[in-house]
């Protein structure tokens, strides 16, 4: 019985392991081909600099690892861009690399969008915080 | 019951090594903007699931690893996700005992190179890309912001692209590990406890030493 699952494995495990090579090469080819570049920020359809946003809204800081940091209030940032809905909506933060982050007012509210393009939330895991931000977006 | 002392000590070291190695060694290569993720897992995650695999030839002893590495990662004294790498680390674990479940324990299916490198890809490769979809989707849950599927498929290309390294780094790094497999070694009794145990203790203490420093 284990002879026949020994040549099994001794054909299955290279073909594998090519597949899983094949899927990360053709992933990068695809990733690279598909980034953006671009140092404007998409909010409600309009593209703005960061420095047209943070000449729009109040520099907030916050507290992150002992250490603060300084930002656009995204609390503000709503409020402005998005008066009718902001407290009843959900934030997509999107990333040039694809990254995206889904958050609630009471989270966005809590954040800031750096001069770095990095939008950091306060109280809330890492995995949430998004860089090289690109887009902006009710859902 | 001596078995089972003996594989819950080597539980406790290994899965000390690993979540130390992640603390320390992994925070370290973040600061100096290496990717510690890939390094994490290409090398001393799948250095300690093997060896320990290799020494104590028991199912579930690497489930049990990744929860007690996961645990030390939680005390993470430097900037970075804590409950998004402490879930990565426990599923990494989970993902190896399942990936390795059809293997015999003395790996004697892995006897030729081309195996062991197929094995090194399809092993590192797997166990990243898993813990890394497991932390994209149960960090948000575990923080109880909600997880958007729409918002892991569309980093998937990013996330299988960025695996590729880790798998050549397993492709390397297998076969080196089961040369292991060669060396006898045999520690008795009276030096097995107190090295396992003073080994662990020290992980912890130090860890939990530089965090409490770092906090207060």
């Amino acid at each position: 019985m284990r002879a026949p699952m020994l040549m099994g494995k001794e054909k299955t495990i290279p073909i594998f392991a090519m597949i899983i090579l094949l899927i990360g090469i053709f992933s990068n080819v695809y990733v690279y081909a598909n980034e953006i570049s671009k140092d404007t920020i998409n909010i409600q359809g309009q593209e703005y600099t960061i420095d047209q946003l943070f000449g729009l809204v109040s520099t907030k800081t916050i507290i992150i690892d002992d250490s603060e940091i300084s930002g656009a209030s995204l609390e503000e940032l709503v409020l402005k861009m998005y008066p009718q809905c902001s407290s009843c909506s959900q934030f997509t933060i999107k990333a040039k690399d694809g990254y995206q982050q889904t958050v609630s007012w009471e989270v966005m509210k809590t954040g800031i969008l750096t001069d770095k393009y990095r939008v950091i939330f306060a109280d809330t895991a890492h995995s949430f915080w998004v860089r090289d931000v690109i887009k902006i977006e009710v859902k | 019951m001596d078995d089972k002392k003996k594989l819950l000590a080597g539980i406790l070291l290994f899965g000390s090594l690993w979540g130390f190695s992640e603390v320390i060694i992994g925070s370290y290569l973040n600061e100096i903007g290496l990717p510690s993720g890939v390094i994490m897992t290409g090398f001393f995650a799948l250095t300690f699931l093997v060896i320990s695999r290799i020494y104590y030839k028991q199912p579930g002893m690497q489930l049990g690893m990744g929860l007690v590495a996961g645990a030390l990662r939680v005390f993470n004294p430097f900037i970075g996700c804590h409950v998004c790498s402490a879930i990565a680390i426990m599923s990494e674990g989970l993902i190896f005992e399942i990936l390795w479940y059809s293997f015999s324990f003395d790996l004697k299916e892995l006897k030729t190179v081309t195996m062991q490198i197929g094995m090194g890809v399809i092993s590192a490769y797997v166990l990243y890309v898993g813990g890394y979809i497991v932390t994209q989707i149960l960090t948000p849950i575990v923080s109880g912001a909600g997880f958007f599927v729409e918002n892991l498929i569309v980093f998937m290309p990013r996330i299988l692209a960025s695996g590729l390294i880790v798998a050549l780094t397993g492709a390397a790094m297998l076969p080196i590990v089961l040369q292991i497999r060669n060396l006898e070694l045999n520690v008795k009794d009276r030096l097995y406890y107190p090295a396992t145990i003073g080994i662990s203790i020290f992980c912890w203490v130090f860890v939990i030493g530089v965090w409490f420093f770092y906090a207060v």
